[in-house]
């Protein structure tokens, strides 16, 4: 008797508990599910029908896969955008990374003025939103002269081939973004450097070790976890960046009317698929190499 | 502490040097929009375009007032859409992505590994692709032409909730549980302790949401079909793309640019410290 009203007890204790916590929550909850969730649904319904704006409203029509099937086999644009903005994303995210490491490793330096810099460093993020940006690339501010003036593209293709070589030059061309786009990495790597203990590179300094061999013996192995979170937060970043062209495709052909929303809700499904496919890998890689360094310790 | 000690390197001079540069490389594009918006009509079409402004003007804005005074819709009814959509969305986003941050990261419940895996799940979503649906939903809704249609959509933002769970879930749990003891209320708890001591991530939160909802032309696109009930955002953005080849228009979009950035700037000026500590607290240690 007694243990069944201590289960009763503990059960309206948790009830309380439960039910503050998601009372707390229901504002979001709602927001969420009425504007996000359900709208990814139904765009995830519609890729699958023909959809058509019809007198009172929308019309589906049930096709199955044809739209997916469609998005490769009939779509001249879409594939050929995809795999060109895919190459142009595996050199992007490297070189922003990269850059944005290199740099916070010389703001994490001590010197005058620092935290200007990084302030300075950080502003470009605040500001990169759509209209600035389409405004800027509409007058040209975006490039760099240098790269027509002294006619590079001949000697990239000389050295890369030329299958490649128009990837680097938009890469190259894009330098701009670069420097703009690695703001918040750049913050989270100096907050990574903050984690590791200055008694550690004491230590190895007594040991005899130059700092261009703490650098690769003591920081970058304690990196990895910011390192991974800055690959996926760069990902993330540039896939879903407005002047994308594989987005402008998907919503050009949204209010097409030989296509219309359903074809264009294919579209973005098998743009996210390649996304979380690629998130995944980056994921499984850090995940293995975290392990593996566990292992070893 | 060593390095404290020693007296300027060569190598910091070089540091400071190579970092004064980059940072004016960066700084570029703002000095273009601050002197592009003061450029006379002839020095707006000089090729090569110039950075600084030779004879600077306020003629640009005032046509922009102007003309837009003229139009249908003056351009202070955009201004004044904008400031209302942007204030009440700020506020709401606050109120309602605390308290979901802090039962995320203080409080269990049901379903609390489902919600956060959404979370994570939708940053990675573009928003533009769900736009139909979301019409559907709004005109469902009836608040088509009404404030709400700018609001609403924005209120469930997954980033803000992200970051203040990582923030919030920092703050020692002792805190909130001796605030229980001296007789708290759960709400008390919420606005006396987690309101206050969760500030820098408010701070950051208020600054990419008010730049977010500043600069957004989805919801007066989509959602509003009334002229009146846009925002400037899609003011600005109607003009520079009916302007791309004309020339009549140039000065007002460069002016009008010029409007949608500078509150940007402000906002960020007045909270940039608060960033800089939320980034390094949240969610990554």
């Amino acid at each position: 008797m007694q243990a069944k009203e201590r289960v009763r007890a503990k059960r309206l204790y948790n009830m309380g508990r439960y039910g503050t916590g998601l009372l707390f929550m229901l504002p979001w909850i709602i927001g969420f599910a009425v504007f996000v969730l359900v709208p990814v649904s139904w765009s995830l319904f519609m890729a699958f029908n023909k959809v058509q704006v019809a007198a009172g409203g929308l019309k589906y029509e049930w096709i199955g896969m044809r739209n997916f099937r469609d998005a490769f086999l009939k779509d001249n644009i879409f594939p050929i955008e995809l795999i060109t903005y895919f190459q142009e994303m595996l050199l992007m995210v490297p070189i922003i990374v990269i850059f944005a490491l290199l740099i916070a490793l010389m703001l994490n330096q001590k010197f005058p003025g620092r935290f200007i810099y990084r302030a300075l460093f950080f502003l470009p993020v605040i500001f990169a939103t759509g209209q600035v940006l389409s405004e800027l690339f509409l007058q040209g501010a975006g490039d760099i002269p240098f790269l027509d003036q002294y006619n590079l593209q001949p000697m990239v293709e000389e050295y890369i081939g030329e299958q490649f070589s128009t990837t680097v030059m938009a890469v190259l061309g894009r330098a701009v973004l670069i420097l703009w786009y690695s703001g918040v990495q750049i913050l989270i790597f100096i907050a990574g450097f903050q984690t590791i203990s200055p008694t550690i590179y004491e230590a190895v300094r007594i040991d005899g070790a130059s700092p261009w061999d703490s650098f690769w013996k003591i920081t970058l192995p304690a990196c990895v976890p910011f390192i991974s979170l800055n690959v996926l937060y760069t990902i993330i970043d540039l896939f879903t960046f407005p002047l994308n062209p594989v987005l402008k495709h998907i919503r050009d052909n949204m209010f097409k009317v030989d296509t219309g929303y359903g074809y264009a809700s294919a579209l973005a499904w098998v743009y996210f698929a390649f996304i979380f496919a690629l998130i995944a890998i980056v994921l499984w890689l850090f995940n293995r190499s975290l392990n593996k360094r566990r292992v070893h310790s | 502490m060593m390095r404290r000690l020693r007296k300027i390197t060569p190598f910091q001079v070089a540091l400071v040097t190579s970092f004064t540069a980059l940072a004016a490389f960066m700084s570029l594009p703002i000095i273009f929009i601050l002197n592009h918006a003061f450029k006379p009509q002839n020095e707006l079409f000089l090729f090569p375009p110039r950075f600084l402004v030779q004879n600077p003007t306020m003629r640009n804005l005032e046509s922009l007032l102007l003309h837009a005074s003229n139009a249908t819709v003056p351009f202070t009814r955009y201004l004044f859409n904008s400031i209302i959509v942007a204030g009440l969305t700020l506020a709401c986003v606050i109120l309602v992505s605390t308290m979901a941050g802090y039962v995320l990261a203080k409080h269990k419940f049901h379903f609390k590994q489902l919600v956060l895996a959404l979370i994570t799940l939708s940053l990675m979503f573009a928003p533009e692709t769900v736009g139909i649906p979301r019409y559907l939903i709004i005109s469902g809704l009836g608040i088509n032409n009404t404030y709400l249609g700018h609001i609403l959509p924005a209120l469930a933002s997954p980033v803000a909730v992200f970051m203040l769970v990582g923030f919030i879930s920092q703050i020692p749990g002792e805190v909130l549980e001796a605030a229980k003891i001296d007789g708290a209320s759960q709400v008390g708890i919420f606005t006396r302790m987690v309101l206050p001591l969760s500030m820098p991530a408010i701070a950051t939160i208020s600054i990419f949401t008010f730049q977010g909802v500043w600069g957004d032309v989805e919801t007066s696109t989509l959602f509003m079909q009334e002229e009146t009930m846009r925002t400037m955002a899609f003011y600005v953005n109607s003009l520079l793309s009916g302007l791309q080849n004309s020339v009549a228009g140039q000065n007002m979009a460069a002016a009008a640019a010029l409007l949608i950035f500078v509150p940007n700037l402000i906002i960020f000026l007045l909270f940039q410290r608060r960033v800089l500590e939320t980034m390094v607290h949240s969610g990554i240690k």
